[in-house]
């Protein structure tokens, strides 16, 4: 009863909070531009603001929302965009990026208590508009496991960031051809806090990998990973740089610039989820 | 389009460039002749086109006369640069007999004209409209012609996953009514046109169809079979309340074309072994017909052209209709590429019988009593302002 009703005192602190936030940035206090006196109104109660919060916000826009290239309507990406605003709304989809350690609880009908969570480092970030997915890698009992879960499915249920940090690769693939100690987190594991403005730290950590063969062979240029220490001799090394295309960046159809639909859809999203 | 007027090299070039420079002098005389832009849709202007061509003609032809020297001398440059900025377009009738202010002023009329037409169809039920009947059991309604947008996840309530193809309704309307006699049919047929297009690159008698129905050009028309007493008046825009979530759905479209295609790709024939001992045959269909047969039957599968023929998808379960931007929310995948466009009409299917009972009949008007929300969802679809789904 008392968890009860604290959790519903803080819920209206909250609001009141918010609604505090909105006064203050309207303008309906001022007088009328014709120059007659409005009725008397009091000022507004005076509002401390947190002068670190006012520093500029960092912009982040999943990646989810900027569409692929291609020949589809532009239109069709809007409508997914709506329902994915619209799940945003109401369940918290928290900012977080490859590397980072996440937490997640879903709904599973064949689970004791019906629900499942699992804690996990983020390895990919895949898919874009309602179809998005991210996978979370564990080592469970000395065997590696991978959950790969879709942002927008309604079964899941909370979505924690437990350690939000970013790391030298976009694309963890290569923690499971790495030694388990990089992929083993603690269940129970505490968030670590740290403050709204500052800047993702970026971990950069470099694995040591276990012997060869790999799923893949990471040390090609095609994969361009920083995040390894690879203990291979010198001649090998040099052999994968056989594969290297250093032309590849030169050409101008690859090239797909995607700041100004960034923006567009930032202003959009951001418009959206205020309302 | 012109070709830019570059300042004439003072040392003329000491030998004239072969005969194709020649050409390009000639092709750039005759734009130059046509790009007038007070030259418009003169009666004259056919015969001056003529004499610049004639003009032309003697000019390329004439490889050894002092006169196109001189001119080469002078007119290097450009004759290259003309070559370069020849474009395709500069072939039609357009470019040939319009100015750019004409062909300027003829896209805006047909525009504004098309916006009219569109907005002067909103309102059909007060425009003497055909008798409205009841719905029974046997009738079969008219279908419309959708835009293939792409396709997207959507979930039930129970947590299911399903993909999702999304359909846009784009000016969609009936074109004509052919009765039975008419068409020599078992039923009346409807002709119905969707997603707008350019007026201008139609024949005057391909274009009847529409000037008839008061409707801007279509880009695909479609004939659907309907009973006597399904009919809509010829105008009739049709929107994508038409059909209900829950219901069921045949969609037609044209399938992607996959060029010349061998069998195993074609018919999904097993191909014979990688090794022991084959030679050149390993994705080959091996025998066609038997020695007492003495023929091959007709319809065998062979090597052939794939795809691009019309294939139907039927009894697609319709999840969500958004009635705001005419989408259709069809269950799995349709027929087509993107952006082409698609035929969709209640499913013939008996077993969709059930689900497909009282829809909007004949279909939905914008202007009748019947207030609908942006978005219509089955009851099973999870809404995204719902709390996420837990079970009990």
């Amino acid at each position: 009863m008392a968890a009860a009703c604290e959790r519903l005192f803080r819920r209206s602190a909250l609001v009141r909070v918010a609604w505090r936030g909105r006064c203050f940035s309207s303008s309906g206090y001022r007088t009328d531009s014709d120059g007659k006196p409005a009725k008397f109104q009091p000022p507004p109660k005076p509002v401390i603001v947190d002068k670190q919060k006012l520093q500029e916000e960092r912009r982040f826009l999943s990646p989810e929302f900027i569409p692929p290239r291609g020949r589809k309507d532009p239109f069709k990406y809007y409508m997914e965009r709506k329902d994915m605003i619209q799940r945003r709304k109401v369940f918290n989809i928290p900012e977080f990026y490859v590397g980072s350690i996440l937490a997640v609880t879903t709904a599973d009908p064949y689970a004791n208590n019906k629900t499942n969570r699992f804690v996990g480092i983020c390895i990919q970030r895949g898919g874009k508009g309602l179809g998005a997915t991210f996978v979370l890698r564990n080592v469970i009992e000395g065997q590696g496991v991978e959950i790969r879960y879709e942002l927008y499915n309604p079964r899941i249920q909370s979505i924690e960031v437990l350690k939000l940090e970013k790391r030298l690769d976009d694309n963890l693939m290569y923690l499971r051809d790495a030694l388990p100690e990089y992929s083993t987190f603690d269940m129970n594991m505490k968030p670590v806090s740290r403050l709204a403005h500052e800047e993702i730290p970026v971990n950069k950590l470099q694995v040591r990998m276990k012997p060869k063969p790999w799923s893949k062979r990471w040390e090609r240029p095609q994969f361009n990973i920083k995040g390894i220490k690879f203990e291979l001799p010198e001649e090998k090394m040099k052999e994968a740089q056989k594969w290297s295309k250093p032309w590849l960046e030169f050409d101008m159809l690859r090239e797909y610039d995607t700041s100004k639909i960034e923006e567009k859809i930032w202003k959009e999203v951001s418009e959206e989820l205020k309302k | 389009m012109l070709t830019p007027e570059l300042p004439a090299t003072p040392a003329p070039e000491p030998a004239p460039e072969p005969s194709s420079r020649g050409r390009a002098e000639a092709f750039k005389r005759r734009t130059s002749w046509r790009r007038k832009p007070e030259l418009g849709l003169g009666g004259g202007m056919a015969g001056w086109a003529l004499l610049g061509r004639l003009g032309g003609r003697l000019w390329a032809a004439a490889p050894g006369s002092p006169l196109r020297a001189a001119a080469a001398g002078a007119l290097g440059v450009r004759g290259q640069l003309g070559l370069i900025v020849r474009h395709i377009d500069s072939a039609t009738w357009w470019h040939e007999h319009l100015s750019e202010e004409n062909v300027e002023f003829l896209r805006k009329s047909a525009a504004e004209e098309c916006r009219a037409q569109t907005a002067s169809k909103l309102c059909p039920l007060k425009d003497e409209p055909w008798p409205v009947n009841e719905w029974k059991p046997d009738s079969i309604r008219v279908g419309v012609i959708a835009v293939k947008l792409g396709m997207m996840p959507i979930w039930t309530k129970s947590g299911k996953k399903h993909a999702v193809t999304l359909l846009k309704v784009q000016d969609c309307h009936v074109l004509r009514y052919i009765s039975k006699e008419e068409s020599g049919k078992k039923t009346s047929q409807l002709i119905v046109g969707g997603k707008n297009a350019s007026p201008f690159s139609k024949s005057e008698a391909a274009m009847e169809i529409f000037k008839e129905a008061g409707v801007p050009r279509k880009q695909k028309i479609s004939v659907f079979n309907v009973t006597d007493d399904a009919l809509v008046k010829p105008g009739t825009p049709l929107y994508a309340a038409h059909f209900r979530p829950g219901q069921f759905v045949d969609v037609t479209a044209r399938t992607i074309g996959k060029g010349f295609q061998g069998v195993m790709k074609r018919w999904g024939f097993k191909g014979q072994p990688a090794s022991h001992g084959q030679t050149k045959t390993h994705r080959r269909p091996g025998a066609i017909s038997t020695n007492k047969a003495a023929k091959v039957y007709r319809g065998k599968k062979m090597p052939g052209k794939m795809g691009n023929i019309y294939r139907t998808s039927l009894g697609l379960k319709v999840w969500r209709i958004n009635t705001k931007h005419d989408i259709i929310y069809v269950n799995g995948s349709v027929p087509g590429h993107t952006n082409c466009l698609v035929k969709v009409r209640d499913s013939k299917l008996p077993t969709c019988k059930d689900h497909n009972k009282n829809p909007p009949f004949p279909t939905f008007f914008a202007d009748g009593d019947e207030q609908l929300p942006e978005d219509l969802y089955d009851e099973e679809v999870f809404q995204f302002k719902d709390p996420s789904v837990t079970y009990a």
